[in-house]
């Protein structure tokens, strides 16, 4: 008995001493764990050279390119609900889109939610990128650098309350990063009152430290061009005709921007980042990435056929009224409008029978690219949010507006550089527009800036800054009420979470 | 041998001086069922503190008083108590305990026998568990424990999700699983017939052993070890067929057309032309068969002297009910044990288990969207394309299947181990050091072949096309992942009687967790060849590379724990039972300020009836009360290291034709993030009566998890917030009942309902938050004094039946007849947001089941039911909206005019206000489900003897046969996964119905 108990015990001993010593030892080490093949904020090696915050606005960039800021419900938005565009694709098909089109749009609507979303994850993108510069652990940082890179994102920052303003009109404004109280992200709204001077003071930050233009590589970052062209838009929208003239001018004398890319070419593949782009979202595709770095944006309009015809869903189809908005002959019709059994500006015949008599044109893409990236749906296609045109034309509203002798004068000019594009060298079609009344030339501004830019983007939000979107849109048949339907609903989803502290629009 | 034997015999002669006019007592202790002998059955001399043991051999010797008594015990036996009676040999044979008193049970690090635990556990035996034919052990405990939630997947090969006593985390309430000591996450690998109990410990002083792990209960799981004392060759087996007892009501071609037609009218839109769209086609029924289910079993055990054996091989086969899925399942199992001498024993087990899964390329929804009005297939490699209202949204289902079939081969292997040493030492004293580690290889290749050639059917104007995507070139994918886990547990137990009325066990121990994985994955695509439809050729060094370049991926992750513990219990005479545990904690999920804590309980019991006024009560044999309080924690399903989020690289930056990497923070840690909290309380009562025939166990629970760690979206945020969330209860009651009993020689029965109530509610949502938390869009919601992810809606009272109903009636602005009306909860005559109320929880309040056992001389019936009340289902698959997709039944009593009805809206999809989140949108969750009925026949041992075969039972079963619910979708069980936005069925899986029939040898 003695002989085996003293083994045991012995082996028990050294056991339980093996055990202290092991358990001593490892502690500390043991528990330590590093995240396995993942960078943290802290240890992401970007390559220096490109700017010390790229990273981080190329976050922001994407959020651009995505599908809830410039593709499905950005459409509906800005061109279904406006008198260019009809909603598309199957009677049945897109119950949200056809709320905006018929302007019932509930406050459980799909769209708007997204909207919202997409435009907060822009503004709190752009807001991280400013964070990181406010606290960059690296003291050695160069002071221009930053600059720059503050000006990039606080340019992203005010197109997304651009937007929001004129979509929704009373947003809350968040200008910095939620650290922690989760409390802290839950304000209330602010109205364009507030929203106006901030959106203004991070665009004129943004124009007063950009660069004009970027190396090939960087192709369509933002540029101070860009910040005046918006900005212009921004006083226009206001009413600060002066301001609105000033920055318009200071882009068309910037040198970069011309109209020589001819009115055929600037929505081709071939028009991407031209003279004509201030402002135009980069998306790109290749047989090894069709979809992943591009946008859907000419996905969703694309012609929707069958086979070969079957380039995308459908939506956004230019209306009876935008057809009858042009002049004779303008050659800018067909660039707009594609015609089931028409002809494409590739000269391919489009068959007849499709589900909807027109398609977008301008999103239209090049047969050629789509055998090469293997892929019928456009991905690869920019979407052209600032025109140079469209800088020139809100040159020549402010300009008119601001009104005298010199000023009218200067208007024409502008607006008849925009014609003379359009006519492409035929001296039978869209004669100069010759008249010093004010208001003969504020019409005739309005109906070029309707067909130059027939289905980009503007036409609703112009409708309702000229105070005439009751009107023309009552004259399409539908019900718009006034004081209503200039803004969407506050979505309800968005309410519900801030358990009220967000109120909804007037008349939802 | 013999010379050990001596040596104990002096050992114990030894100790026994003092009673030298006492006689010396000599016999052998064996199991009354089989013989086998039994050691280290403890004896004692009634009064005294003398005793001893049985050896290797079942012998013992004692010295006692002539005319004294004997108490023979052993754990999971009857105890005895003989008298000596001057006898100098007496041998005895031990009952196993029938009445589950003496039964032992496993609890965390140790055993106890069920009469002294404190806490609420429930054992299932093993051969409770390998009747079912279920590939996955877990679906085998559904209805059988009061208290245990299971929701089954009809997924082949896919594990179900279990709640133990309600939902204790907005995030992971799924419990852990200790199969033979190692903590699991999933339980897959475990051969059903392989196992000899199930243990659920519920309540938190059963679980706080297990410290931060144990927070949602913890399963026990223990694997079959060799018989004593035999040879024996055991064989299970059984086959069936699975089919889906009712498929979703969707309407059939003449329906689709008239609905289509009446709702293209309402919307003022031109008909569609049907003229090429004839065909008639159950989309489902081409979708869903009916599968084969096997599962076999053998065991071969022996055990000798010194050392047991067993192998256990085990493959069973689920194919899937929808079309080309199915789940092979191939586990084996060595278990060694050697007994190296009386004090020491050494053993070794390893487990491997291999499967082969084939999922289903199809979206079950696709199915039910797609238009019955479309023909399936021209040739082998023509199909038709749905029609263009639905074409670019919904495919054909069948092509999908046939073009994918066998184009994703998913392996895995899995080899879980263990070696352990068990040292006896100062007689009290027991040191167990057990190393574990579970290694798991998983790797898929996949195909993506060529497309088929679709058949566009004209409409209208539109002439028949045939089109090929001459886009889709070949690719193969390849992904390996590979896991480990590293586990050691150190314990020693002292476990003592101090004068007889003393008994005290007390632990400590220590134990560390490493789990770690890698994982590499890539595609590659060839744009110049076309790789064939063979297997052999799907590995990514078959596309030159020459190609565009390849999707490729890789990872990897680490975390670690580790913890001591300690436990004591003690009872006195066997009467006051107290129990109590301590544990620390360290984790590497969390920072290392907020790495470390200490978790515990205390349980009390006390055994009325060994009480001596209890002696006058006769028909009652057993009474106890119980008692529990425990405070644990809970860091389950979140990811490695919380506190430092990776980042998101998901995302690129575009210029030009230029890409550039860009990174955002996956989420935003809150700087003091830390485990979740779990407080309980549990009371329980449990009684045996009438001669041991009835049982009952009753249970009262009050827990509460505080800090819940929950991913909040944060208002206008792009990033979640990881933070600790308020304070969650459960309160509830369980009740398990059983009778079993004899009617005359050759009948017997037993029934045994179990019945649980759960209360679940949201006791504060934290200081922080002064926001909504939603989930599925705002349909279920997360507020104070409610029920975790309750509905929240409208409530549907009819249908606008004219514009004099809109007059009347409160509506919406934009209210038209033919839509919903809700009604107007805060009376101001219109419908606002503000008229959404609660709706209904999707957590069941009561969950119930009963087992009914019947035997007549070699027959033997099985019937057990099981179900839930009080819960609501989201028909969320009805809301749908993006195109024009087939409709339910329901639709078919669409509203189309005045006095038409008064439940179904009109056929638009543009009116918003019908898709509102409201009561319409909600059923009942109730059902009720006939889980098992099986008949069996047991041979009768002479005529099996003369074959060599020990047993043999021949079994035909049914399982899940019929529920009885109000729900319309395949299976009431919606998916309560995600607990914010919990009960919504969007496609759920159908549970099949399963006949089986089966075959049961012993030889």
């Amino acid at each position: 008995m003695t002989l085996i108990n003293k083994r045991t015990r012995n082996c028990g001993l050294m056991l339980a001493l093996t055990l202290v010593f092991v358990m001593s030892a490892c502690q500390k080490d043991f528990l330590d764990r590093k995240a396995q093949g993942a960078y943290d904020q802290n240890n992401y090696p970007y390559p220096g050279g490109s700017g010390p915050y790229d990273e981080f606005i190329n976050g922001a960039y994407a959020s651009l390119r995505s599908y809830d800021v410039t593709v499905m419900p950005f459409v509906a938005a800005v061109s279904i609900r406006s008198d260019d565009a009809d909603k598309g694709s199957t009677p049945a098909d897109g119950p949200d889109a056809l709320q905006m089109d018929n302007l019932n749009v509930l406050p459980s609507n799909g769209m708007t939610n997204v909207l919202w979303l997409g435009h907060f994850d822009l503004v709190g993108k752009s807001n991280y990128v400013i964070d990181r510069i406010k606290n960059d652990p690296n003291p050695l940082t160069p002071a221009n650098l930053k600059v720059e890179a503050e000006a990039q994102a606080r340019f992203l920052r005010a197109y997304a309350y651009f937007m929001m303003v004129r979509l929704f009109g009373r947003v809350p404004l968040i200008d910095k990063v939620t650290t922690g109280a989760a409390s802290e992200s839950n304000i209330p709204q602010s109205g364009p009152a507030q929203l106006y001077p901030f959106i203004e003071a991070d665009l004129q930050f943004a124009a007063a430290n950009l660069p004009m233009s970027y190396d090939a590589k960087f192709v369509g970052k933002i540029t101070s061009g860009a910040a005046n062209g918006l900005l212009a838009k921004v006083y226009l929208t206001q009413k600060k005709y002066a301001a609105a003239m000033a920055a318009a001018n200071s882009v068309m004398t910037s040198g970069q921007y011309n109209l020589s890319v001819p009115y055929s070419t600037v929505f081709n593949e071939e028009g991407e980042n031209s003279r004509e782009s201030v402002f135009e979202v980069q998306a790109t595709a290749d047989a090894a990435n069709p979809t992943a770095f591009g946008s859907q944006h000419a996905n969703v309009q694309g012609v929707r056929g069958t086979g070969a015809w079957d380039l995308g869903w459908g939506f956004n189809v230019p209306s009876t009224s935008l057809e009858a908005a042009y002049e004779a002959n303008d050659p800018r019709k067909a660039r707009t409008i594609l015609y089931t059994g028409g002809t494409t500006l590739f000269g391919e015949a489009v068959p007849s029978g499709l589900p909807n008599p027109r398609y977008n044109h301008k999103v239209y893409t090049n047969p050629a690219r789509r055998a090469s990236v293997g892929n019928r749906f456009g991905w690869w296609m920019n979407v052209r949010l600032l025109r140079y045109a469209d800088v020139v034309l809100m040159y020549a509203e402010a300009a008119n507006e601001v009104g005298g002798a010199a000023n009218t004068t200067n208007a024409l000019t502008a607006l008849n550089s925009i014609r003379a594009r359009a006519r492409g060298g035929n001296p039978a079609i869209l004669p100069n527009v010759v008249t010093a009344d004010q208001e003969t030339l504020r019409q005739a501004i309005r109906r070029e800036r309707r067909v130059e830019m027939g289905m980009e983007y503007d036409r609703f939000f112009d409708l309702v800054r000229w105070g005439i979107a009751a009107q023309e849109l009552q004259n399409q048949g539908k019900n718009f009420v006034a004081g209503k339907h200039e803004l969407l609903p506050i979505p309800q989803t968005q309410i519900d979470l801030s358990k009220g502290t967000l109120t909804q629009n007037p008349g939802y | 041998m013999k010379r050990k034997s001596l040596l104990v015999f002096l050992c114990l002669f030894s100790l026994s001086y003092a009673f030298a006019q006492d006689i010396t007592v000599r016999g052998k202790v064996t199991d009354a069922q089989n013989s086998e002998t039994l050691i280290g059955v403890s004896i004692l001399v009634k009064g005294t503190n003398t005793g001893t043991q049985t050896d290797m051999n079942g012998d013992y010797s004692i010295n006692a008083p002539t005319g004294g008594t004997l108490v023979f015990s052993y754990l999971g036996f009857i105890s005895q108590e003989i008298a000596v009676n001057g006898r100098t040999t007496i041998n005895v044979q031990l009952a196993v305990s029938a009445q589950s008193l003496e039964q032992v049970v496993v609890v965390g690090y140790g055993t106890q026998r069920k009469r002294d635990l404190t806490g609420s556990i429930t054992s299932v035996k093993g051969t409770d568990i390998e009747k079912s034919p279920n590939t996955n052990p877990v679906s085998s405990l559904q209805g059988k424990v009061a208290g245990l939630t299971v929701v089954n997947s009809g997924t082949p090969g896919a594990a179900p999700t279990i709640r133990i006593r309600g939902v204790n985390s907005t995030n992971s309430a799924n419990p852990i699983f200790v199969v033979d000591g190692v903590i699991q996450t999933n339980i897959d690998y475990v051969n059903p017939a392989d196992i000899e109990s199930m243990e659920v410990l519920k309540d938190p002083s059963s679980t706080a052993i297990f410290g931060i792990q144990g927070g949602n209960g913890v399963i026990v799981v223990t694997t079959k070890r060799a018989a004593k004392g035999e040879t024996r060759i055991s064989f299970q087996s059984n086959t069936g067929i699975q089919n889906v007892p009712n498929q979703i009501d969707v309407v059939d071609a003449d329906g689709f057309r008239k609905l289509y037609t009446a709702q293209l009218a309402n919307l003022g839109a031109a008909p569609f032309d049907f003229t090429n769209y004839t065909a008639n086609t159950d989309w489902q029924d081409l979708v869903l068969r009916s599968a084969v289910i096997t599962n076999n079993n053998l065991s071969i055990s022996n055990s000798g002297e010194k050392s047991t054996t067993l192998v256990n091989l085990g493959y069973s086969n689920q194919n899937g009910v929808l079309k080309n899925s199915g789940f092979q399942k191939y586990t084996a199992r060595l278990n060694e044990e050697i007994r190296i001498n009386r004090n020491l024993k050494i053993g070794a087990d390893l487990t491997g288990f291999h499967y082969i899964s084939n999922p289903a390329d199809v979206n079950l929804n696709n199915v039910l969207w797609a238009a019955p009005v479309v023909p399936v297939q021209f040739d082998a490699s023509t199909y038709y394309s749905m029609p263009s209202f639905q074409r670019a949204q919904v495919g054909n289902a069948i092509a999908n299947l046939n073009r994918t079939d066998g184009t994703s081969l998913n392996k895995g292997y899995r080899a879980i181990g263990n070696i352990f040493g068990e040292l006896t030492f100062l007689k009290q004293f027991k040191a167990r050091s057990a190393f574990y580690t579970d290694l798991g290889f998983n790797g898929s290749r996949s195909y993506n072949p060529l497309p088929f050639s679709f058949i566009n059917l004209g409409e209208g104007t539109i002439p028949t096309t045939t089109t090929f995507d001459n886009t889709v070139k070949t690719s193969v994918s390849q992904n390996q992942q590979e896991f480990r886990k590293f586990q050691q547990d150190h314990t020693i137990t002292y476990d003592t009687t101090f004068n007889n009325i003393h008994k005290f066990t007390a632990l400590g121990g220590f134990t560390s967790l490493y789990e770690g994985n890698t994982s590499l994955s890539g595609s590659r695509r060839d744009t110049s060849l076309n790789i064939p439809n063979d297997p052999d050729f799907w590995y990514l060094g078959i596309v030159n590379n020459s190609n565009p370049a390849a999707s490729v991926g890789g990872g990897g992750g680490e975390s670690a724990q580790m913890s001591y513990f300690g436990r004591i219990n003690y009872a006195f005479r066997d009467r006051y039972l107290v129990n109590m545990t301590v544990r620390r904690d360290g984790i590497s999920k969390f920072a290392p300020e907020n790495r470390w804590g200490t978790f515990g309980s205390i349980g009390l019991g006390w055994v009325i009836s060994d009480e001596g006024f209890f002696d006058n009560v006769k028909k009652v044999d057993f009474l106890k009360l119980r008692s529990a309080w425990g405070t644990l924690g809970n860091a389950q399903g979140f990811g490695n290291n919380l506190y430092l989020p990776g980042l998101n690289t998901s995302v690129v930056g575009v210029f030009g034709n230029n890409v550039y990497p860009s990174v955002i923070p996956a989420y935003i840690p809150d700087p003091n993030l830390h485990w979740e909290v779990i407080r309980g309380f549990d009371v329980g009562l449990e009684m045996k009566a009438f001669d041991y025939r009835f049982s009952a166990d009753v249970a009262l629970y009050d827990r509460t998890t505080r800090d819940i760690i929950t991913s909040v979206d944060l208002p206008n945020q792009p990033l979640n917030l990881l933070t600790n969330l308020g304070t969650i209860s459960n309160r509830g009651i369980e009740v398990s009942l059983g009778w079993n009993d004899k009617i005359g020689e050759n009948f017997t029965y037993s029934i045994s309902p179990n019945f649980s109530y759960n209360q679940n509610k949201v006791e504060s949502i934290g200081d922080n938050f002064n926001f909504q938390l939603t989930g599925n869009g705002g349909a279920n919601r997360t507020v104070s004094g409610g029920s975790i992810g309750y509905f929240y809606g409208y409530k549907q009272v009819g249908v606008y039946q004219s514009t004099a109903d809109l007059d009347k009636m409160p509506g919406f602005a934009n209210s038209l007849p033919g839509d919903i009306a809700y009604e107007d909860i805060d009376g101001n005559g219109v419908i606002t947001p503000a008229d959404r109320t609660n709706l209904g929880s999707p957590f069941p309040d009561f969950n119930y089941g009963i087992n009914l056992t019947l035997g007549y001389k070699n027959f033997d019936a099985i019937l057990e039911g099981q179900g839930v009340a009080g819960n609501y289902v989201y028909t969320q698959r009805r809301t749908q909206n993006f195109a024009v997709l087939n409709y339910e039944s329901n639709r078919l009593n669409a509203w189309t005019g005045p006095g038409t009805n008064n439940v179904e809206p009109v056929l638009d999809n543009t009116r918003g206000n019908n898709f509102l989140f409201s009561s319409y949108f909600l059923e009942p969750g109730d059902y009720f489900r006939l889980r098992t009925v099986q008949l069996g026949y047991t041979f009768g041992k002479p005529m099996l003897a003369k074959a060599g075969i020990k047993g043999l039972r021949l079994f035909l079963s049914g399982q899940n046969i019929h529920t009885f619910s109000k729900t319309t979708g395949y299976t009431p069980e919606a998916p309560l996964g995600n607990i914010l936005g919990a009960g919504a069925d969007n496609g759920v899986y159908p549970v099949p119905a399963v006949y089986t029939f089966g075959i049961n040898a012993t030889f």
